[in-house]
């Protein structure tokens, strides 16, 4: 799961153990990315 | 459209015709109740809500010789000829 | 069931229509009505693939606005179920516009350029590939072509005679169409729906005409009004002659 932090913008990955952290900056903000294949939405 | 005959007899006739809605089964009514040897004509269709039977159900009930299959499709010729006959007038006068 | 029908146009442009017609029953009125709004078809954007959407709206909010937008539809070219594909791509500080779509079929276009689907600040940005479907307007409201469409019954205006000369006038409010005495068909809106101003002084009766509507049709640019009317009467046409042959066997 990819991961950005909100204060020093570096890509996080989270790891399980090492709770909520960057890990760069210590940060406890992270904010999730949006996945980069291509949505299909229904519109109905 | 399918159509499925519920029950016929040689003035009477009830018959399914699923996939219309009173679009059609209103203005095919009308132009029955103005088919010669009608006596009688109606559909019959249930909201979505109600379950149960939502196809219209049309009801023919003939006079004299008439067979009410053959009533339903004069009026649909009627009704097509209708629909054509107003295509003309609305084409000439645009 | 008369069937000379007399059609006479009252207004007329593409999107906008007012005409009366003359010889029709009620059913066969409200048929024409119904098909208009549910039976003929129109395109309408129906899947979309975001390739990237970093707006401040979800997908599926943008997707529903796609959705809503009036698309061109050359209705010879197009079974129901046949697709189109359009995309749009645009980056902030920009809004996106209905107009920034691009059709791979010069046909199916944005009936109007200039509706807003969002607006996308400095960095943002979306990128979209979408696919418009042939459907009708019972499946879904953003398949109906007409979207203003009704009829009302004719009415004739008959003086009868001077109003008593100290009585107050009350207005008289009519909307749609009249028949004057001379056989002309006017427009309420030209003496202000209110036939006092039309007939001062004057003591009037109003009757229905039988059998003469006068329909208003406005469509949403997708058809042409006239096309709109042509194709409902067709498609109960159609039914017709389906169920006609079908009663034959």
């Amino acid at each position: 799961m990819s991961y950005k932090c909100s204060r020093c913008k570096r890509d996080v990955e989270l790891d399980e153990y090492g709770g909520v952290r960057c890990p760069y900056c210590g940060h406890r903000v992270l904010l999730k990315e949006r996945a980069p294949t291509i949505k299909e939405v229904d519109v109905r | 459209m399918e159509l499925r005959v519920i029950e016929k007899t040689d003035d009477e006739l009830r018959m399914e015709i699923a996939g219309e809605d009173h679009t059609f089964m209103n203005v095919l009514k009308g132009a029955l109740l103005e088919t010669a040897g009608v006596a009688a004509a109606t559909y019959d269709m249930n909201p979505e809500q109600s379950g149960g039977q939502t196809e219209p159900i049309l009801s023919v009930k003939t006079e004299g010789d008439v067979d009410p299959l053959d009533a339903v499709g004069d009026a649909a010729g009627r009704v097509r000829e209708l629909t054509d006959d107003f295509r003309t007038a609305f084409e000439s006068a645009a | 069931m008369a069937s000379d029908f007399e059609v006479e146009f009252i207004e007329r442009d593409d999107r906008n229509a007012r005409f009366v017609v003359r010889g029709l029953t009620p059913a066969f009125a409200n048929g024409i009505r119904r098909a208009m709004i549910a039976d003929v078809p129109t395109m309408s954007i129906d899947t979309v693939r975001f390739v990237e959407n970093s707006s401040v709206m979800f997908d599926e909010m943008i997707g529903l606005r796609l959705g809503l937008v009036p698309l061109t539809t050359p209705l010879d070219d197009y079974e129901t179920g046949e697709t189109a594909t359009l995309a749009l791509d645009v980056e902030g500080p920009a809004t996106a516009y209905s107009g920034d779509l691009r059709s791979s079929d010069d046909l199916v276009q944005p009936a109007d350029e200039n509706i807003p689907i969002i607006e996308l600040k400095e960095g943002q940005r979306l990128e979209l590939e979408a696919d418009a479907v042939l459907d009708r307007g019972r499946e879904h409201a953003k398949h109906q072509g007409g979207v203003a469409v009704g009829y009302r019954h004719l009415q004739r205006v008959d003086v009868v005679g001077d109003a008593g000369e100290f009585d107050e006038q009350e207005s008289n409010i009519l909307r749609g169409v009249i028949e004057t005495e001379d056989d002309e068909l006017v427009l309420t809106d030209e003496f202000d729906n209110d036939l006092t101003e039309r007939y001062p002084g004057k003591e009037v009766e109003v009757h229905d005409v039988p059998g003469a509507f006068v329909f208003h049709v406005e469509t949403d640019g997708s058809v042409t009004a006239e096309e709109l009317v042509l194709r409902a009467a067709d498609s109960i046409g159609d039914r017709a002659a389906e169920l006609e042959e079908k009663v034959a066997v």
